[in-house]
């Protein structure tokens, strides 16, 4: 296709338009919070402080912060480890099995990505209160891999369908049980599978929010994103404090999000494209 | 062959157990809650027959969140898949830095639900708000605008913080569709002289239709689904202005223990979604059957 001159110019214009309007948000948050707290706010705003300083994150990186922190990093990594684990095994015979009632159950697996989590978090609520696990790791745990469990499986079914059957089967004639298969093929091949369903499992536990909000109370337990919620009562309007810990907040899941970026992209629309 | 099938349901079993115990149980566990009244002061539910659901339909309230839900759905939904498309459009274009471009739009979609909350919650801050300030200097308004505080323009609102958070999700959807667009079928377009927007209309559209219908219909469900970002920017207020359900079904349950009543409202929204489900199976099998025919 060839473009002319004035349309190329025209569209990388537009381009930067978008740019701007996706990052000037950002660009706010990152320059309130640095802004020394003393400072007045610039009616009308400015967007860049005259003494930037990181005196917001020393004082937003407080004890409470470091809890909800280290809550978040428990909660979330034990989240991937025990769903992508359980997800790929479940792909796998959803892939391998060759039986008819095995197959039907994988629309029960599509049914269950849409659930309303709001409409059956008071019967998992009540669960979880009758098992004594509220304000437990668990109960958050739990919670998150029933959650991301039908997309985990999804995703790494969408990945497993696209291996090649002969490396498996050729193993198999060569006498190897169907546990080293799926050991020493399936399991270094789904690699890129793997890694993507790990990312999106991790984005989407990192920020959940309704089921940490009901099932935790303490100070102790909370997670980063109801910590967080909880700091706009806490804080009033010390918007720089505020705009620093989100910052923190964000910064994790970004930075995997840069490093991992082709895996994800190439997991969020396999299925949505092929099928 | 014995043995693999027991293998099978074995390496199947714990996900299985899972998704029924804690998905599809509590989805029965709602219903049954829904006829069982409890409030703050009488926590151990009661059985109150249909009560819950002739207390429920008689309060205004209920048809509020009902059109809250749907303008909230569909606007989201509409706003976010035209905005994704063109942006998906703008970045299939081969133009330079299209990589860091599609990078820098999906920031939204991978910043934690909350903090975009906050951050918006803070552009619409009256006075101290970047909202206000912008549209100030260029002249667009004359006074401070409370966003979120004004009933009439607090739906509004939220839509727009939830469509920055949600283009980029459509966006990377249609441009993975557009991407798979068959070129040689754009290139003949091109040589019997069609310009860009016959080509859009005539080639590019058919062949991604599938994608799109089926995407709008995911997204419907994940948005009428979708708690965080109107709880953090207004708890559903002011009034009942952008209760929705989820909001409402938390605020009933947790905010004033009446977990019965919340119940209800769960099953009136499992009903909506049982027609939004229905609509994206028959969207989805129809994109089945024409890519088997193909």
């Amino acid at each position: 296709m060839k473009q002319t001159r004035s349309t190329r110019i025209g569209l990388m214009l537009l381009q930067l338009l978008l740019a701007l309007l996706v990052l000037l948000p950002f660009f706010w948050m990152f320059s309130v919070s640095l802004k020394p707290p003393a400072e007045p706010f610039a009616i009308p705003a400015r967007l860049w402080p005259d003494n930037p300083t990181i005196d917001n994150y020393i004082t937003a990186f407080r004890p409470e912060f470091r809890t909800y922190f280290f809550n978040s990093l428990v909660v979330s990594l034990s989240t991937v480890v025990i769903s992508v684990t359980l997800g790929l095994l479940a792909a796998y015979s959803f892939t391998r099995a060759q039986l008819g009632v095995i197959s039907a159950l994988v629309g029960l697996v599509v049914l269950a990505q849409m659930f309303p989590h709001s409409a059956i978090i008071i019967p998992i609520y009540k669960m979880m209160r009758s098992a004594n696990l509220l304000n437990t790791y668990w109960s958050l745990i739990l919670a998150y891999v029933s959650v991301t469990l039908p997309v985990a499986i999804w995703m790494l079914r969408g990945f497993l369908l696209k291996l090649p059957a002969a490396l498996e089967e050729s193993a198999a004639i060569d006498g190897a049980t169907p546990l080293r298969v799926f050991w020493d093929i399936v399991v270094p091949l789904s690699r890129p599978g793997l890694i993507a369903t790990s990312v999106y499992v991790l984005i989407v536990t990192w920020q959940e929010f309704l089921f940490a909000l009901s099932f935790t109370s303490t100070k102790e337990m909370r997670t980063l994103p109801v910590g967080l919620n909880d700091f706009i009562g806490q804080y009033g309007i010390r918007y720089g404090e505020l705009m620093a810990s989100s910052v923190m907040v964000s910064l994790p899941v970004m930075a995997v999000f840069f490093f991992l970026q082709r895996y994800f992209v190439a997991g969020i629309t396999a299925g949505a494209v092929k099928g | 062959m014995r043995q693999d099938r027991r293998l099978h349901w074995l390496l199947l079993a714990p996900a299985l157990l899972l998704m029924a115990v804690m998905l599809y149980y509590p989805m029965l566990g709602t219903v049954y809650e829904s006829f069982h009244e409890t409030s703050f002061l009488n926590p151990d539910p009661k059985f109150a027959g249909l009560a819950l659901y002739r207390r429920v339909l008689a309060d205004g309230t209920f048809i509020e969140v009902l059109v809250n839900s749907i303008v909230w759905t569909l606007g989201v939904v509409l706003l976010q898949n035209i905005l994704g498309f063109l942006t998906a459009l703008l970045l299939n274009q081969n133009l330079p830095m299209q990589g860091t471009l599609r990078a820098i739009v999906l920031l939204p979609f991978i910043l934690p639900g909350v903090v975009a909350a906050i951050l918006w919650r803070f552009m619409y801050d009256p006075q101290l708000g970047l909202v206000n300030s912008l549209l100030l200097q260029i002249g667009l308004i004359e006074n401070s605008v409370a966003w979120l505080a004004d009933s009439r323009i607090a739906m509004a609102s939220v839509i727009i913080a939830a469509v920055w958070k949600g283009f980029p999700f459509s966006m990377l959807i249609y441009l993975a569709a557009l991407q798979n667009v068959d070129r040689s079928q754009i290139e003949a377009a091109t040589l019997d002289g069609a310009g860009p927007v016959r080509r859009l209309v005539d080639v590019t559209l058919p062949a991604i239709r599938d994608v799109v219908v089926v995407n709008i219909v995911l997204t419907m469900i994940l948005t009428f689904n979708y708690f965080d970002i109107i709880w953090v920017l207004t708890k559903g207020g002011p009034q009942s202005a952008t209760h929705i359900f989820p909001t409402k079904i938390y605020e009933t349950g947790f905010g004033q223990f009446r977990f019965g009543e919340a119940a209800t409202y769960g099953v009136f929204s499992i009903l909506v979604l049982a027609v939004l489900v229905a609509l994206y199976a028959i969207v989805q099998g129809g994109a089945n059957r024409r890519r088997a025919a193909a």
